[in-house]
């Protein structure tokens, strides 16, 4: 290999956002050992999360240059048990240097004691000089409850100027891991079901909380989704978070005696941000078979579920909702005349962390979703 | 759908997709022993945690059962207190759950028992379904389940189950508990009744199915053609703690090999089940404890090792010997140790050695199982060339840092040609996110689903007993002596010699 791999402070960063790890900009540096992914985001600030063990990084390389690199990192990395790779799959994320990237990036990594991936972070520039700029940095994460072995996962960014930005599948089929699944994340905008570079996804990862505010915005967004899921599974991090919620609402109707109401809904009511109140809105309407007019969306901060029905001569109320004063979602069947229940469930973890590892536990198609996200489409239209 | 459309849906159309997790269905769970250690240790905290994990539902009770006289609210109370820092689902479950006060054999606390039950599936829409938990000694057993059935407990309502879960001991021996069963099964079915090992609950012992049944490239070795010889090591490091009077009764055989290691056998040695139902799995793993040969009284002491640690020194403290601990007879012959060499009569494992070793007070605290395998039949290499090389070894490590390691031959980097060996190490805590529940979660759940696989069949036990009922017997009539040990060593002399003497060696975990 031409670079050697040298021990520095600060894990490598070729792109110089100011981002958690502040790297420097595209020098010839060769990097960094044992250090402490230091920075403000991710779980690293709380020092458990994974250690830079040692980084490498070079401007104006080539791929091959970088595929040298990521063996020699484990050779670098002092100590017996460095060197062994552990990975599940292969994550590609795809940004063009956003402000919140590092955050992303950090909770990605945050996960590699439980999730360890192989990360390929592109960033497409293609008015810059033709030219690529790499770093590679192994990651050694401490699995939980005193587990003896440490797991390492690489982490390799590759900014990416010039034409080139425009052909990244060629760019990133040398990174991804054999046998195992290659996921592709956009975090800040949907990809074109066009884009080449979903031919090298096995599946992809978004986020419906993100969309966008607006109906339209929303709407065009879902039937995007649509297309996507098409071709292959598509996993959605706002679904994973509703489904707490959804979970909820289902266990109310467990009881052979509430069951009955299904077939007896006459309004459904779901408040929330836009996004989440729509995938949920839509959920119904396709799971229940529910009229537009019968379902009632609303605006507000948090996500709550009423179902109001009728059957003979009963009436029920099943309502899921967020309490913040006891930190808790409560599902409340009441029936009149009837056996009514209540449950209580501490507030569900939302960070990114979460549902991402949530979301990469499962990278199947969701025909649920698929459904909702079908229903949604036309209630944000 | 129109408004008052009154025709119910034949399914529960909003749990499509959600299926794949488990949940327990709405129900009761009665706790007999409710006052007691096992339930405010382990119970009522595996509970909470599947409460926690959402996997009970909102239609769900506890209803404790014991002599000690308490309130619903002093129930409630202890409720609170097994789970100090409960999530706020706990306290629904709180609110439902009821006591009963009363004597396990007296007609007033099951007709009791029948009262509060009807009043919770009216006001919880529980739906009828009870899962008995017997948490009181074992000499209750048959008690509580002749009371049950006498006020009809023991039948499940229409749409409904009744389900009784017992734990180890089930008996003293095989004659003891043949009696338990037949008192069991005049009141309740087979499939009614769901016996405990907790280490069938363990998520690793499990994973000696997936390990075996899962992947392609280990079965066809599972065989006499591959492998050499079997061992199972059940190593502790603690002594008998607080139970020494209760240790006086059981031993290590009782304790562990009757159940722990008969469990951990039959999953190694079973043939591929047709499925892993219920049905499925334990039809196998009975056909695989009948293949192992009962050992006759002539062969005990070429079988067969006991012994009792003395003094000595573990994890740096200086600890007692047996008979010297809390409750212990100074003259005891109970065995804190037992070592066995088993053989297996069928067409896979034939002339295959099984080598079980377990003991309190040894260096380590280790549960495994090796299978070590056949040397190469020529070896290519100049000897002093392999030096380091040893036949290969497939190692499930139960606990702890469970996983798989396997032994192989490598060559030494460098001019010369040398191998020697080395580990390929798999382990289960650096590869799945989810922490893997308690064996008392896991089979709390189970039970309450309706479930059986994990729990062990009356034909299990009889089977399991069997294999060691003539060990019992002969050393009850004094027939082999009791060796004696050093806490922190890995077992007495002739527990090497057992094995030895067939040219081989005991591993060290």
């Amino acid at each position: 290999m031409a670079d050697a791999v040298t021990p520095s402070p600060e894990p490598a960063n070729p792109a110089g956002h100011d981002g958690a790890e502040g790297g420097a900009e595209g020098t010839d540096g060769k990097a960094n050992s044992a250090g402490r992914a230091g920075g403000a985001t991710g779980a690293d600030t709380a020092g458990y999360g994974p250690q830079a063990v040692h980084s490498w990084q070079k401007a104006n390389t080539s791929i091959d240059q970088v595929i040298a690199a990521l063996p020699e990192l484990r050779k670098e990395a002092s100590g017996r048990e460095a060197g062994t790779r552990t990975a599940v799959m292969t994550l590609v994320m795809v940004s063009s240097g956003e402000d919140d990237l590092e955050d992303f990036v950090a909770s990605v990594r945050s996960l590699g004691a439980h999730h360890p991936c192989r990360v390929v972070l592109l960033q497409p520039d293609p008015d810059s000089t033709p030219t690529i700029d790499a770093s590679a940095c192994l990651w050694r994460a401490q699995p939980p409850e005193g587990a003896e072995h440490p797991v390492f996962f690489e982490e390799i960014r590759l900014r990416v100027g010039g034409q080139a930005a425009s052909h990244l599948a060629s760019i990133v089929s040398p990174f991804v891991l054999a046998d195992l699944p290659a996921l592709m994340w956009f975090p800040w905008e949907l990809p074109s079901p066009t884009d080449p570079l979903l031919g090298i996804a096995s599946a992809l990862l978004v986020d419906t909380r993100d969309v966008g505010p607006a109906a339209a915005v929303i709407g065009h967004a879902y039937r995007t989704l649509l297309e996507l899921s098409n071709h292959r599974p598509v996993v959605d991090l706002s679904w994973v978070r509703l489904q707490p919620w959804r979970e909820l609402l289902a266990g109310l109707f467990v009881p052979e005696h509430n069951r009955a109401f299904l077939g007896g809904i006459n309004q459904a009511t779901v408040t929330g941000k836009p996004g989440p109140r729509h995938m949920l809105g839509g959920w119904l309407m396709a799971q229940l078979d529910l009229r537009a007019r019968e379902l009632v969306l609303q605006d507000a901060k948090h996500v709550d579920i009423t179902l109001e029905a009728d059957v003979a001569d009963q009436h029920g109320t099943f309502h899921v909702h967020r309490d913040d004063r006891t930190r808790a979602v409560w599902a409340t069947a009441n029936v009149e005349g009837g056996p009514s229940h209540s449950q209580a469930l501490p507030l569900p973890d939302d960070s990114l962390t979460s549902a991402l590892g949530a979301a990469i536990s499962n990278l199947r198609a969701d025909r649920v979703w698929e459904r909702a996200l079908a229903a949604a489409a036309t209630l944000a239209s | 759908m129109s408004a008052g459309a009154t025709t119910a849906p034949p399914v529960n159309t909003l749990a499509e997709g959600l299926e794949t997790v488990r949940r327990a269905p709405p129900g009761v769970l009665v706790v007999f022993g409710a006052s007691g250690d096992l339930t405010h240790r382990k119970l009522l905290p595996a509970l909470e945690r599947l409460s926690r994990r959402r996997l009970l539902p909102a239609a769900f009770a506890v209803i404790g059962v014991a002599r000690t006289e308490m309130s619903d609210d002093g129930f409630r109370d202890l409720m609170s207190d097994a789970v100090p820092d409960a999530g706020p689902g706990w306290g629904e479950i709180v609110k439902n759950s009821v006591y009963i006060a009363g004597e396990y054999a007296h007609p007033d606390t099951f007709s009791a028992l029948q009262d509060r039950l009807k009043d919770i599936d009216e006001a919880l829409g529980t739906g009828g379904n009870r899962t008995y938990y017997l948490a009181t000694i074992p000499e209750m057993f048959g008690e509580v389940a002749k009371a049950l059935g006498k006020v009809g407990l023991n039948q499940p309502e229409t749409g409904g189950s009744a389900r009784l879960v017992i734990e180890k001991p089930f008996g003293r021996d095989r004659s003891t508990a043949r009696e338990l069963d037949t008192t069991l099964h005049e009141v309740f079915e087979e499939e009614q009744i769901y016996r405990i090992d907790h280490y069938l609950g363990k998520e690793t012992v499990q994973n000696v199915l997936a390990l075996r049944f899962a992947n392609a490239i280990f079965e066809p070795l599972w065989t006499r053609n591959y492998i050499d010889h079997v061992q199972v090591t059940v190593a502790e490091t603690v002594g008998v703690e607080k139970r020494g009077s209760f240790y006086e009764t059981a031993g290590a055989l009782r304790d562990i090999v009757q159940n722990h290691v008969m469990q951990v056998l039959s999953l190694t040695l079973m043939e591929p089940p047709s499925s892993t139902d219920a049905e499925g799995l334990r039809g196998e793993k009975v056909k695989a404890l009948r293949s192992v040969v009962i050992p006759n009284a002539g062969e005990i002491p070429n079988v067969a090792v006991r012994a009792q640690y003395d003094s000595g020194w573990v994890e740096g403290n200086s600890v007692p010997g047996y008979r010297q601990e809390d409750g212990v007879s100074p003259q005891s012959q109970t065995e804190t140790f037992v070592a066995l060499k088993l053989a297996v009569d069928n067409w896979r494992w034939a002339g295959v050695p099984i080598y079980v070793r377990t003991g309190k007070r040894l260096p380590k605290r280790v549960t495994e199982v090796a299978l070590q395998f056949k040397e190469v039949p020529h070896l290519a290499f100049p000897k002093e060339a392999a030096l380091g090389l040893h036949p290969n070894a497939l190692v499930m490590r139960i606990q702890p840092d469970e996983g798989v390691t396997l032994r192989f031959g490598a060559k030494v980097p460098g001019q010369a040609f040398m191998v020697r060996d080395v580990l390929m190490d798999f382990s289960y805590g650096a590869a799945f996110l989810e922490e893997p529940p308690d064996a008392y979660e896991r089979l709390l759940l189970d039970a309450m689903v309706g479930d059986p696989t994990l729990f062990i069949r009356s034909d299990e036990v009889d089977t399991a007993w069997g294999i060691v009922q003539p060990l019992l017997d002969a050393w009850a009539k004094g027939d082999a002596p009791l060796a004696g040990y050093a806490a922190g060593s890995w077992g007495p002399r002739p527990a090497e010699t057992l094995i030895e003497r067939d040219g081989r060696k005991w591993r060290t975990p």
